[in-house]
């Protein structure tokens, strides 16, 4: 039997999966994206109308300030849990007494299904119950309001998104540098770097696949966030928090409105895409390119 | 040895700032192909009509294909 054959022989499996599970959903929401169909509508028949869908879409204000509010919040989250994650990794690269208890509980977030995550920081965090709010006021006289004021909704969406999900960071960048060769290091000591130049010229660069890695897996959830949300603060006060996957949700389940939510998936994967793109086209590519010039 | 056949296509230089091969070009045609008609829909449509927006992210296309 020709190798390529055997090849595909044991791709198939993974292939029809893809196919069934990734391939035909996305070509059915890509047909549903081109109809009006609404269950509780005046004719709830699905009814091909062109790309009226995204026109509508182009001029949604709400859908616009959730994208807005999506891409706010992916960055800040992202940024923050790539900052934290690789300072944890740096600390669990040095030995320490309580190494292992301390890295065990750090991991323990990512266990917990973002459902319960989002209902945990709800009893932290609701005015009138939980310990923070109550704390924060009697000691240091601060009013922490996360049905009431926006800044401070949206930051704890950010900051509870940061709690769950920096050990993923953690253990990748941890991988990362565990695997990294000494030489490199060695020999910008020899040479006499400090530790700035040593971490900006050697780690960095060597890091940067591990680095680039994460930030599309983490960037790609951030931006379809919803569960955690939804418990915490519901997508209120107001539209504050209504991330794009809340959004879609409402437009789709609530609202029925089966053509235009598909739209807006579309469009939503689509800005995801690009935007991994860019950031390989920006850091890696263009860097292979100046590296054979 | 390996049958050259089989190889994959060699990267290559276009007016792009990066290297690409056929798939890479595909997928940056249909990215601007996307992109020019949301552009046109939200900021163009009211005075210009969407079909020559279609036209123009054709002939964007084809070019990024055939020279990027």
């Amino acid at each position: 039997m020709r190798s390529s054959t055997v090849g595909w022989l044991f791709l198939a499996p993974t292939l029809v999966i893809l196919f069934i599970f990734g391939v035909l959903p996305f070509l059915y929401v890509l047909v549903i994206g081109f109809t009006q169909w609404n269950s509780f509508a005046a004719d709830p028949t699905m009814q091909y109308n062109g790309v009226e869908n995204f026109r509508r879409l182009m001029f949604d204000d709400q859908f616009l300030y959730s994208l807005w509010l999506t891409l706010k919040f992916g960055f800040f989250a992202v940024a923050s849990q790539i900052l934290l994650g690789y300072l944890l990794a740096q600390l669990f690269m040095r030995d320490f007494p309580g190494k292992g208890f301390f890295r065990t509980v750090h991991t323990l977030p990512l266990v917990i299904a973002p459902i319960a995550v989002g209902a945990t920081w709800r009893l932290l965090l609701v005015p009138g119950l939980g310990p923070v709010p109550y704390y924060l006021n009697q000691w240091f006289g601060y009013e922490l309001n996360i049905s009431r004021y926006i800044d401070q909704a949206f930051v704890a969406t950010v900051v509870m998104d940061i709690w769950h999900w920096t050990p993923l960071v953690t253990l990748t960048l941890l991988a990362a540098l565990a695997s990294l060769p000494k030489e490199p290091f060695e020999q910008a000591q020899i040479d006499g770097a400090n530790r700035f130049q040593i971490f900006w010229h050697v780690t960095l660069p060597l890091l940067k696949p591990a680095i680039l890695a994460t930030v599309f897996i983490r960037l790609m959830d951030a931006l379809r966030t919803v569960d955690e949300v939804w418990m915490l603060t519901g997508g209120g006060p107001g539209a504050a928090t209504r991330y794009i996957g809340l959004h879609i949700w409402r437009v789709v389940f609530p609202k029925t409105d089966y053509g235009y939510g598909a739209a807006m998936s579309l469009i939503t994967l689509y800005l995801t895409i690009v935007m991994c793109w860019l950031l390989y086209a920006g850091l890696v590519a263009r860097r292979d390119l100046k590296r054979a010039e | 040895m390996a049958d050259l056949s089989e190889l994959p296509p060699e990267p290559r230089r276009g007016f792009l700032p990066i290297h690409t091969n056929g798939f890479d070009r595909v997928f940056i045609a249909v990215v601007l192909f996307v992109a020019i008609h949301l552009f046109w829909m939200r900021f163009l449509e009211a005075s210009v009509p969407l079909s020559v927006g279609t036209v123009l992210s054709v002939i964007v296309g084809a070019v990024v294909i055939a020279r990027g």
